[in-house]
């Protein structure tokens, strides 16, 4: 199919799938647009394939909202490295995808231009914050999309949605035009309906960039060695990531992954990572003392929708603007990051998560170093919940990314697989790799996906 | 409580965050739970301290001193609030405020 | 009984590091541009740029604090200091906190009262400009330029080692000489390269701790540090003999009165949350490029000023004014090895060439017709009167000093019967004198010796008028 018949085709689909609240910005005319340069580009790793970008990744073509009012109207001057990068390989922009605010959300629920429907049960969320990127992959409306990750918001909505979600190792990927959330965390990341897809699109999108100093100065990501099979294989199961009160489904389908995982010839071992209950709570203080910061800039001075006049006084001016630009999560993290980097509450919470960070990064390291060459553990602890179900309680919220976020403070290379159902609703298995091994993880995901039953109950 | 109202106006003035008073109860009962739930870091014996961890390089990669800016699509006028030759305009800081 | 007050002063200085291109980012840092055109998605704090430091700003930083005989930190760490402000565009500014670049120097200065003083450098930090605010464009708004946002600094702090105003402006002329010796920045309070905040505080002669101090900001020369910190240590001494007590504050210079006043107080302005940027991974130098840029680091005013004393056989006056810019000195050395003697050098260079230099910051007569010059004054060519003359021609329109002085009828009259016939006019014209001279009075030799060199126009040698006097009175 040439890239014009698929920007077509994609055009439908994104017309058709209207109902889900998946896409911010598109057009038939932009999508037209893209076509032609693919078609000038010719060849390419992702020759004619359209994908969603999550609209906290810039581009100079249309709107960047981050799905925030603070952002209303404001087009960036630039082009994301990964957009470029993407394009570069053939690839095609087939529209912004919504997300949770700033990408701060699990559900996407939080978003200023309302939530995302899970693509199988309109009344539940289809995780977050990448939920837009997530559903329109889920729906078939395209076949790959860009996301991006602080802690799980990839790989949690790919569970979710029953999908490919694929979180690279932190510094593969270059941020320059992904906007900063949690800086030591974010990772452009991404979802795919297979796993040979999402390696092809990591692989393009990688690599060093001299625009992002925490870039490596590494190659881009080499195409995985396909395997037949796991022989030779240790798979640690961390003991913590499988506690007692684990939701039965949940386990059932875990329990079914690493039966096929002895089948396909690898040795299982049980691991321990000690510190993983510190996890979210450290997550829950770096990520919005990161976040206070980098959301300064939206102060209504330079760019973004600014809520005071000239004759107002420029202290209201970024109180409303900010005040009323943000929505409730938004604030909510900037108070907490705010007041972890206060005076008098720095050492307790922001110096001390900073501690644990290293210890949650040298149990992974810890385990890897005994031998253990990938870790497996489920991707959620639960299936796709109901929209509003945990909006109440901002915990709650953040206990869904338990299983994410560790990884996430490690820098850790990760993705989520379908590995079954629970009644109806997708269950994901998490792979998590060595640092800079994403390829030996995506050609152990590309052996199970192969053999799983990803759409088959477990139980 | 780990927070009070007093805690939250507090880092609503350095973050520049206006905060009604409708909110105000609601949100300091939500960032007393989550600093109270965040707090359990302190339970960690504090003999296990370690030096802070970050994922990227151990060095940063420093830029040649070249004239090169990323180039903009769009003059800052495309998308500024309000801009009046050529300068970014906001309603005036008292002069005593000057930092 | 009346105190003796003590003042204690340590000076915050920030100079811009001369670079091509701003510190995080490859925009140019050319000065007086149309606003907001050197600016870039970096510089302007728009969403998803990311900042990469510029290698040259942290090659000068280093020679800056090898210069002030810091100790280089081989880790140093971006920090970031936020806080709320229309000319900072991402909301905080990139700078360096609890591990800054370099510590624990020296700038070596000459206190008008205590002699030679080593004032004690705590730090030296890189960090980022802020843009420019400009309150009086328009009625009611602030307009701001980000032209020089994200301009590479170094702060250098000061230890409080400095006991009076007149002390201050002395550390602040010496550190700029060593800065510009170094080629660190061209420290220009005018173009705003060079910008002071000073902290001030004053306790009872005697007393080992140290008063409340105040910081004084919005100085815009060194004679207004002084004239500044004058006024405050006046105002805080005021203050506690009124019974009153010194609050820690920060204050404006109003450089049309002479007087601080306090800033309105920014509550809370002093918590800046300072935390380690995450999008910059630690500034790591090498041990072996530190010792690099310290032989890169060309000669620095206290070690040019001995070896021009001791190489030229100078006085330590001269060696001083000739070694207070890189530029006079090179200008000094060059004449000298044109073939020029050297005192007679100094003495011309200081004399005339640098009346030129700090008129038009360049040395308009080049060092070999410069050499030529003092050739033809030392070998009695010209008179050094007459050669004031050629300087001031050579000067303003060039050429040769000879030539010159030939045609301005300068060059000096040896010819014996030409100097017999002035000679034989004064002896006629003044025979009381002539009386005199011959009775003993010797000094008279002097009058005569005037009124033969005015007789000639200044054109005669006044070795040879001599010759021929003495013959013709004995
Ligand atoms: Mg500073
Ligand atoms: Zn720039």
């Amino acid at each position: 199919m040439t890239p014009s018949t698929v920007a077509v085709q994609t055009a439908e689909r994104l017309t058709a799938a209207a109902g889900l609240n998946a896409t911010l910005d598109w057009s038939p005319e932009l999508l037209a647009t893209e076509a032609t340069a693919a078609e000038a580009i010719g060849a390419g790793a992702l020759h004619g394939m359209a994908l969603a970008v999550k609209d906290n990744i810039v581009t100079a073509e249309q709107p960047t909202t981050c799905a925030s009012k603070i952002l209303e109207g404001y087009q960036s001057p630039f082009t994301a490295t990964a957009v470029n990068r993407l394009r570069a390989a053939g690839g095609m922009v087939a529209c912004k995808a919504n997300l949770d605010e700033f990408a701060m959300g699990s559900s996407t629920e939080h978003s200023a231009y309302g939530r995302v429907l899970h693509p199988m049960n309109p009344d539940l969320v289809p995780g977050g914050s990448s939920g837009g990127s997530a559903a329109l992959v889920a729906a078939g409306v395209v076949p790959a999309a860009l996301g991006s990750e602080t802690g799980g918001s990839v790989r949690q909505p790919a569970s979710f949605c029953g999908i490919v979600g694929v979180k690279p190792s932190y510094g593969l990927v270059s941020r320059w035009g992904l906007v900063a959330f949690g800086s030591s965390l974010d990772c452009i990341s991404v979802f795919g309906d297979t796993v040979a897809r999402s390696a092809r699109v990591l692989e393009a999108i990688s690599g060093h960039d001299p625009q992002d100093a925490t870039t490596f100065e590494r190659e881009p990501l080499a195409p995985f060695v396909p395997r037949t099979d796991l022989k030779g294989l240790r798979v640690g199961l961390p003991k913590e990531y499988f506690p007692d009160d684990l939701d039965p489904a949940i386990r059932a389908g875990c329990n079914r992954t690493i039966a096929l995982l002895r089948e396909l010839g690898a040795e299982l071992v049980e691991v321990s990572l000690p510190h993983t209950a510190y996890a979210v709570p450290t997550y829950y203080v770096l990520n919005p003392a990161e976040a206070a910061a980098n959301l300064a800039r939206f102060d209504g001075v330079r760019y973004g929708a600014r809520r005071v006049g000239l004759a107002g006084d420029l202290r209201a001016l970024y109180q409303a603007t900010r005040g009323q630009g943000f929505g409730p999560e938004v604030r909510r993290r900037i108070l907490v990051g705010t007041y972890v980097l206060s005076a008098g509450y720095y050492d307790a919470y922001y110096a001390r998560a900073q501690q644990v960070r290293r210890h949650l990064a040298l149990d992974f390291q810890n385990a890897f170093a005994a031998g253990v060459d990938l870790l497996f553990t489920p991707t959620t602890p639960s299936t796709a919940f109901a929209a509003g179900a945990n909006t109440g309680d901002p915990v709650a919220m953040y206990l869904a990314d338990v299983f994410v976020c560790a990884v996430s403070l490690a820098g850790l290379p990760a993705l989520s697989i379908p590995i079954g159902r629970d009644q109806g609703l997708p269950i994901g298995g998490q792979l998590i790799a060595p640092f800079m091994q994403d390829g030996a993880m995506l050609a152990a995901a590309d052996v199970m996906e192969r053999h799983l039953d990803a759409t088959g109950e477990v139980r | 409580m780990k927070i009070s109202k007093q805690d939250v106006l507090h880092v609503a003035r350095l973050a520049e965050l206006a905060v009604d008073d409708a909110e105000l109860e609601t949100l300091t009962g939500q960032l007393d739970r989550i600093v109270e739930y965040v707090a359990q870091l302190e339970a960690l014996p504090s003999e296990q301290t370690a030096t802070s961890f970050h994922p990227g390089p151990a060095a940063v990669r420093l830029r040649a001193d070249v004239v090169a800016p990323v180039p903009l699509a769009r003059p800052p006028e495309a998308f500024a609030p309000a801009m009046r030759d050529g300068l970014f305009v906001v309603p005036r800081l008292g002069a005593q405020e000057d930092a | 009984m009346t105190t003796t007050w003590e003042t204690v002063v340590g000076l915050e200085v920030h100079v811009q590091l001369a670079t091509a291109s701003k510190m995080f980012c490859g925009c140019s840092t050319t000065f007086g541009e149309a606003p907001n055109t050197n600016v870039c998605p970096v510089c302007l704090g728009l969403p998803g740029a990311l900042p990469v430091p510029n290698e040259q700003a942290i090659r000068l930083a280093t020679r800056a604090a090898l210069a002030l005989e810091c100790t280089v930190h081989e880790t140093s760490v971006f920090a970031r200091k936020n806080y709320f402000y229309p000319d900072l565009p991402k909301g905080y500014q990139i700078s360096q906190f609890d591990q800054p670049l370099a510590t624990g120097g020296v700038l070596r200065c000459e206190s008008p009262d205590r002699g030679p003083l080593a004032v004690g450098i705590t730090r030296l930090h890189v960090e980022e400009d802020a843009g420019k605010s400009l309150h009086d464009r328009f009625p009611g708004l602030t307009a701001v330029d980000l032209n020089r946002a994200g301009v590479p600094l170094a702060e250098i702090v000061s230890e409080p080692d400095l006991r009076s105003p007149a002390e201050a402006r002395a550390y602040l002329t010496a550190i700029r000489q060593l800065l510009v010796f170094a080629g660190i920045s061209d420290c220009s309070m005018e173009k705003g390269s060079l910008r002071v905040d000073a902290n001030l505080s004053v306790r009872p002669m005697g007393q080992t701790t140290l008063g409340t101090r105040t910081e004084v900001k919005n100085m815009n020369s060194f004679a207004n540090v002084e004239r500044a910190l004058e006024a405050e240590r006046a105002r805080q001494i005021a203050l506690i003999e009124g019974g009153g007590r010194v609050q820690q504050v920060s204050l404006l210079f109003n450089a049309a009165t002479g007087e601080v006043r306090p800033m309105r107080s920014k509550e809370d302005s002093h918590d800046y949350r300072y935390f380690p940027d995450p999008d910059l991974p630690p500034l790591i130098v090498t041990q072996a490029w530190i010792e690099g840029e310290r032989s890169a680091l060309p000669e620095l005013p206290d070690a040019m000023r001995a070896r021009l004393a001791s190489q030229y056989g100078l006085s330590a006056y001269d060696a001083g004014v000739l070694s207070g810019e890189v530029a006079i000195a090179r200008y000094f050395e060059a004449v000298v090895a044109a073939g020029a003697e050297a005192k007679a050098s100094a003495n011309w260079i200081m004399g005339e060439a640098l009346t030129d230099w700090n008129v038009l910051e360049r040395f308009p007569v080049n060092p070999g017709i410069m050499a030529g010059l003092i050739a033809l004054v030392a070998n009695g060519t010209v008179s050094h009167q007459a050669g004031r003359k050629v300087y001031t021609e050579l000067s303003a329109r060039g050429g040769d000093p000879l030539a010159v002085a030939q045609h301005l009828g300068l060059v000096q009259v040896r010819d014996e019967s030409a100097l017999e016939t002035w000679v034989d006019e004064v002896l006629a014209a003044c025979p009381a004198e002539v009386g005199r001279f011959k009775g003993g009075e010797a000094k008279l030799m002097g009058f005569l010796t005037g009124q033969v060199m005015r007789r000639s126009g200044g054109k005669a040698d006044p070795k040879g008028i001599q010759v021929v006097l003495v013959r013709k009175l004995s």
